[in-house]
């Protein structure tokens, strides 16, 4: 097993006096794919906000490279762990202009390169051609591949996905997993996805951490995982 | 001076009273289309009367008193009631916001009523009624409706924003980057109304300050001399207050390690 990226520590979440997780011992490792699937109201997103503080957990601590999350400057954290929310929110402006933000809420705005940009943007599937155009006016199945590749700006270590195939089609839904497969497999990044929906789990493959009413019910390689269909 | 052979007639108390007619007439229309206003109207027209006589005895008190903490006291006290009147047509009353306002109001108008009264007409003494209190009445008003408009608009703008601002979060951006558009919108939505005053001023209506002024046999050159002054103090003070109330008020919604407070949405 590869070491752990993000290693959680009876991690509890509680949200207006309701217990949203409990007891949450948890380790991501570097490199690999996870997948965080379970009915709605699980705990799956609560869980996936904690990772890149978007949220803070009631109890417990979550270590990042062994390193105690609260020692590391929120800001930094974010940039190594990215994320891709349930509906693509797009900034105004051209694709470009999308890109270039990370760049921009640097305190010293690194130099843009051309040749960087469009090798991200291909890395998330889509065209170089796509530079100029109105962020506004692509598809929504583009809309997420643009977030996935406005996220990668940062080189981050972690990728955090929200149901991002959720207001996709079938189609485009499919494209973009053998996108964050392909993110995965060429930069190492370490993915972890939350989806409610099997097929796209089963597609993505890597390790499965299935979550019932704020606890890890079950927690398998993919492999094995969908060997029992039971489980669900 | 200019308007000096101008011959002001005294409006007597019969005269404010049979000017209650007005109302009434107002008053008739409102009932005769149903409008249902009758009762406004006049519990309006009264509250006008009561009010503004009160001020008129308070003013000349103060004008004959001449002491400059009682021209202090009454600017204060200006502001502490524009701050309260902010505070009270906000959804969302914190117990901290009428202080916010007040501070954001203290300095806008400060800031422009000391620059025109001590630097610009270099008033003697510095505290001179006849100048300071209607100066300071005129930007503090102002302000006040500036500040309600940013302070309704921040609040509206972030809690509709929210997912765009979560988006600027996870991309490393500070609490104040990912408001920032929120913040911008807000202070739009303050300085807008004094920009169209500014466009249209004297062309669709003549400001209330000017023709009282002229009213009171002042030369209209000089009237509007002193209004265009108003209108730039009325701007700045705007812009100045409205900055920083958006500047705090944005605070209130993100931790100090840049989360979005669910609970404060």
């Amino acid at each position: 097993m590869n070491k752990p990226k993000i290693e959680l520590h009876k991690i509890e979440k509680i949200k207006n006096g309701i217990t949203i997780l409990k007891d949450i011992n948890l380790k991501f490792s570097s490199g690999k794919r996870h997948i965080l699937i379970g009915p709605s109201g699980a705990g799956k997103t609560t869980l996936l906000r904690l990772l890149n503080r978007m949220d803070e957990p009631t109890f417990g601590e979550i270590l990042y490279d062994g390193k105690n999350f609260k020692d590391i400057p929120v800001l930094d954290l974010r940039r190594r762990i990215g994320m891709v929310f349930q509906i693509p929110i797009i900034f105004d402006g051209s694709v470009k202009d999308n890109l270039t933000v990370p760049y921009r809420l640097r305190v010293i705005p690194s130099p843009i390169k051309q040749d960087e940009l469009i090798k991200i943007l291909e890395l998330s599937g889509l065209q170089s051609d796509f530079l100029e155009r109105k962020a506004s006016e692509l598809s929504v199945g583009e809309k997420q591949r643009l977030t996935v590749a406005r996220a990668l700006i940062n080189k981050p270590d972690v990728l955090l996905l929200d149901e991002p195939t959720s207001a996709l089609d079938h189609a485009a839904g499919i494209k973009l997993l053998e996108s964050i497969k392909e993110l995965n497999e060429v930069l190492g990044l370490t993915i972890i996805m939350v989806t409610h929906q099997l097929e796209y789990a089963s597609l993505l493959g890597g390790r499965i951490i299935h979550l019932v009413n704020g606890t890890i019910v079950r927690e398998q390689e993919s492999e094995d995982f969908f060997l029992n269909s039971e489980i669900i | 001076m200019e308007g000096l052979n101008f011959n002001l007639i005294d409006i007597s108390y019969l005269d404010l009273i049979i000017s209650l007619g007005l109302i009434i007439v107002a008053a008739g229309i409102s009932k005769w289309q149903g409008m249902y206003l009758e009762g406004d109207l006049i519990v309006g027209a009264v509250r006008t009367f009561i009010q503004l006589l009160a001020v008129g005895y308070i003013l000349k008190y103060i004008f004959a008193f001449d002491r400059w903490y009682l021209i202090i006291f009454i600017i204060l006290i200006m502001i502490i009631i524009a701050s309260l009147t902010v505070t009270q047509r906000q959804k969302k009353r914190t117990i901290e916001l009428p202080f916010i306002v007040g501070f954001a109001m203290t300095a806008g108008s400060g800031i422009t009523v000391f620059v025109v009264t001590q630097i610009l007409l270099q008033i003697k003494p510095w505290y001179e009624p006849h100048y300071l209190i209607p100066l300071a009445g005129m930007v503090i008003g102002n302000s006040m409706n500036g500040s309600t408009l940013a302070i309704d608009r921040i609040d509206s703008e972030i809690k509709s924003r929210k997912m765009e601002i979560e988006a600027y979060l996870a991309l490393g951006a500070t609490a104040r980057q990912a408001a920032g558009a929120s913040i911008r919108a807000a202070m739009r939505a303050a300085m807008i109304p004094t920009i169209n005053s500014m466009m249209v001023v004297g062309i669709v209506a003549l400001p209330g300050m000017m023709t009282g002024q002229i009213l009171s046999g002042t030369s209209p050159l000089i009237a509007v001399k002193y209004q265009i002054i108003i209108m730039y103090m009325i701007a700045l003070s705007v812009a100045i207050s409205s900055y920083l109330l958006t500047n705090i008020r944005f605070n209130r919604y993100f931790t100090s390690d840049h989360r979005l407070k669910e609970e404060s949405l």
